[in-house]
């Protein structure tokens, strides 16, 4: 080829290059998402779902944000940040260049109003309120300068802040009722909200305003898509086939079962992410039979076999997790992963060690001379579920080669915690989304065992309850995580849970949305350089 | 005509208040508390004996029940339904808010029941005993047996994932609306039609009928002017029920269309045990349904004039 040739080749792709990235710019985004999540308020400082964080990033910012690469939090509408030596007043420095939609300028009195909203009793916050911690005040120092005292040490107020702390308009805030508020929020976030038919869709567009933003957004000024609809899809059917409609973009949180017939397909892109936390996880009831009885714990560990449970149910899409935290949480521990191999032959002569022989020939073993439970009786073992029918029947299959007789229920959310809470189950599904050390605290110390709370298994043992303290009141992270670790070994040794996956969560997008990132977290995602190619 | 509907109306009363202490009573015999579930919807955080205890206060939760069902019945009275815990607005503006959705639907689907329902019952009527009777009522057996769910989602594989006609989702616009409306529909068209089918061939046995063509008039016009009116009355009494059970029954075809209404906003207040929403919807669901039978029965008087309200 001559150079002439070459010259022209180059000339001509560079057209099309600068052509298609003119076309790229702005666009319409339409996402589906999973209409169960929906919140019932918008406003993420009262309504705890995820979702409703999510949708709070396209119209607001936060103090710091949390890095989609390695998770670091980064300076947002905070510039930095310092904590006092008794670790219990934080400093913070602000953009001086942000306003709210409404015309509201952002400072300190702005950071003072949303931070005192959220913890006052009276605003009815929850999660978002308890994440902050005992913040005994929040006082101004200058127009730009704010401090924010704890009561006690408190190490997650960081992370706390860039998934709750979300700053709205003061302004508007003070005219408004919190039912009124989330049909409005008004934020300093890339996008306005426009409308919001519950149950149905949720549309926002371009604020030209916007001229600030995470270290994650490449271009200054505002973002390029003009608009983002949310549409709230239940039905997994149209949730999975919706995108080869054109009717939507996106879809977030794809149904497992539709994810081959976007596999290898070049008109689509398949994403998917993981939250770190415990993974789906079914923790033990060791207050009664059977399983008060370690030996029966561990055959149920050594019986079960994820990879074929990944196989057999979810064509291999999960993670395979044995550890009481996942593999994509930072305070995973990976030399735990190998303590309860799938071992069919261990696991019976555990359970025979335990006083359990099939002695009547049905393939379920009785208990002969088990304390607390009658002679003969079979071992029967209550799986307590919210859903995936599919998966207890295939984890029913694999016990009950070793003997054990699973029995599934499958039980609303209302009741589940009841159950919970009277100790009225066997394994009980239990996850947690939380990429902190903190997540083990919730779950295992054995006094988070009241009404709102999450240790349910009844175990209590003060080696754990003492490292999990240390755990939460240390602020280096890498301390926080060996004393995590440390924790995942009693866990792990008294078999405290079944681990069964970690689902992923996935997206499919058309090829023609660019710049489409996932948070860290795997359910989050970010628009902040997307376009759609019209 | 007016003191019957007067009273109709005042026999209102009685009615809603059972409703309102059946349904309090219900919610609150329920498992769960409604400031836990609210929590426990969320992707993941403890929350302390205290915060709960204060998310309670703020909700009213902590007051003796008496005094709730108290305040609620006050507030109803005069118009406000309280305050929902998890929408946290008012119930009457979440109610009204989605009213419009549920009664367009209805409307709709009722219109699907009548324009198939009707002409298919009568074809099986006046063609009894042929193809065209044996055709009609296999068509209306399937629609009675047939899962809604089934039906929607089949309408969505071939009307909107394959051939591309009409959107799969949608709130708002007439053609959002085809597919739930024939959805809702098609069920009360196949009661309609076997009601319609039974009741026009007893009419049609009647003297006066009989009457009618021995003075010469033609089929049709005794089919119209004769027997039609008065085989309406039992079709007019399902009819009105059905509008009824559509208007709180509608929840698996808006689930399915992924519309906002009356019926996915009750199931959903239920699983929350949000009990002012729940309260606040099922007794603004029984008013409407009782104003429905009241206009069902008014029209019997136009139907029949030998009915008569005193």
């Amino acid at each position: 080829m001559s150079k002439l040739s070459k010259m022209c080749v180059v000339l001509i792709a560079a057209l099309f290059a600068a052509g298609s990235f003119a076309v790229a710019q702005g666009g319409d985004l339409v996402i589906a998402m999973n209409g169960s999540s929906e919140p019932a308020n918008l406003d993420s400082q009262l309504d705890p779902f995820d979702s409703a964080k999510v949708l709070n990033n396209l119209v607001a910012d936060r103090l710091v944000f949390i890095n989609p690469d390695g998770a670091q939090i980064e300076p947002h509408l905070a510039t930095g940040w310092e904590i006092s030596d008794d670790n219990l007043t934080w400093t913070f420095t602000l953009r001086e260049d942000v306003m709210f939609q409404d015309g509201t300028p952002f400072n300190a009195e702005a950071v003072k109003a949303n931070l005192e909203r959220i913890i006052s009793p009276e605003t009815g916050s929850g999660e978002a309120a308890e994440a902050l911690g005992p913040i005994a005040s929040v006082d101004v120092v200058d127009e730009f300068t704010v401090t924010v005292t704890h009561e006690s040490p408190w190490n997650s107020f960081l992370y706390a802040l860039a998934t709750q702390g979300v700053m709205w308009s003061p302004t508007a805030l003070a005219e408004n009722t919190p039912g009124e508020f989330s049909s409005l929020l008004i934020g300093t976030g890339p996008f306005k909200l426009v409308e919001w038919v519950p149950n149905s869709h949720v549309r926002f567009e371009r604020w030209d305003g916007y001229n600030w933003g995470p270290s994650i957004k490449q271009e200054p000024g505002p973002v390029a898509l003009d608009s983002v609809t949310v549409k709230f899809i239940d039905e997994e059917l149209v949730r999975g086939t919706i995108i080869t409609t054109d009717e939507a973009n996106v879809v977030w949180d794809l149904p497992a079962q539709f994810v081959a017939d976007y596999e290898g397909n070049s008109d689509y892109q398949l994403l998917s992410g993981y939250q770190a936390g415990t993974g789906m996880q079914y923790v033990m009831n060791v207050t009664q039979p059977p399983l008060d009885n370690l030996l029966v714990r561990r055959a149920i560990r050594h019986a079960t076999n994820q990879a074929g449970l990944n196989n057999l149910v979810y064509d291999g899409r999960n993670l395979v997790m044995n550890t009481p935290l996942n593999s994509v949480h930072p305070c995973y521990a990976p030399e735990l992963e190998s303590v309860y191999p799938y071992d069919l032959d261990g696991a019976k002569a555990l359970l025979a060690e335990a006083g359990y022989e099939d002695r009547n020939g049905d393939g379920i073993v009785e208990a002969y001379g088990v304390a607390g439970v009658e002679d003969g009786s079979p071992l029967v073992v209550r799986w307590t579920a919210l859903s995936r029918q599919a998966k207890g029947e295939a984890l029913q299959a694999q016990l009950r080669q070793a003997g054990i007789d699973l029995q599934l229920e499958i039980i609303p959310g209302p009741v589940q915690l009841e159950r919970a809470q009277k100790k009225d189950f066997d394994l009980i599904y239990e996850r947690q989304r939380i990429a902190l050390p903190e997540v083990l605290h919730i779950v295992w110390f054995s006094e988070n065992d009241g009404p709102g709370q999450w240790a349910w298994t009844g175990f209590q043992d003060e080696e754990l309850d003492s490292l999990l303290e240390q755990m939460i009141n240390s602020l280096e992270p890498s301390e926080a995580c060996d004393l995590a670790r440390q924790a995942q070994h009693i866990i792990q040794d008294n078999a405290l849970q079944l681990p069964t996956l970690s689902e992923a969560v996935f997206y499919v997008l058309e090829n023609n949305v660019q710049g489409f990132e996932l948070g860290s977290q795997g359910l989050w995602f970010y628009v902040y350089n997307a376009s759609v190619e019209e | 005509m007016f003191t019957y509907t007067v009273r109709r109306i005042t026999e209102l009363i009685p009615v809603l208040i059972i409703v309102s202490v059946i349904v309090f009573s219900v919610m609150h015999l329920l498992p769960g508390d409604p400031t836990e579930l609210m929590l426990a919807g969320a992707e993941g955080g403890a929350v302390s004996a205290e915060r709960l205890e204060e998310l309670r206060e703020v909700m009213g939760l902590n007051d003796p029940l008496y005094q709730q069902f108290g305040n609620f019945f006050v507030g109803a009275v005069q118009g406000d339904l309280g305050t929902s815990i998890r929408f946290r607005s008012p119930v009457t503006e979440i109610v009204l808010d989605r009213f419009p959705y549920t009664l367009r639907l209805s409307l709709a689907g009722l219109a699907v029941a009548m324009l198939i329902g009707v002409p298919l019952g009568t074809l099986a009527a006046i063609k009894r005993n042929t193809w065209l009777d044996s055709f009609s009522m296999a068509l209306s057996l399937i629609g009675v047996s047939m899962p809604i769910f089934w039906l929607g989602l089949l309408l969505i594989l071939v009307f909107a994932i394959n051939l591309r006609w009409l959107p799969t989702t949608g709130a708002g616009g007439v053609k959002a609306l085809i597919m739930p409306a024939f959805t809702l529909g098609f069920v009360s068209a196949a009661l309609v039609s076997r009601l319609i089918r039974s009741s026009l061939l007893e009419v049609l046995q009647e003297d006066y009928v009989r009457t009618a063509r021995s003075k010469g008039l033609t089929g049709r016009a005794v089919l119209v002017h004769h027997a039609f009116k008065n085989a309406l009355i039992p079709v007019v009494t399902i009819i009105g029920l059905q509008f009824g059970h559509m208007l709180a029954g509608a929840v698996v075809t808006e689930t399915v269309f992924s519309r906002p209404g009356l019926g996915r906003l009750v199931v959903n207040a239920i699983l929350w045990k949000d009990f002012p929403l729940v309260q606040g919807t099922v007794l603004f669901l029984a008013i409407m349904y009782v104003l429905v039978n009241l206009i069902v029965d008014i029209s019997y008087a136009w139907l029949d004039p030998r009915i008569h309200y005193g």
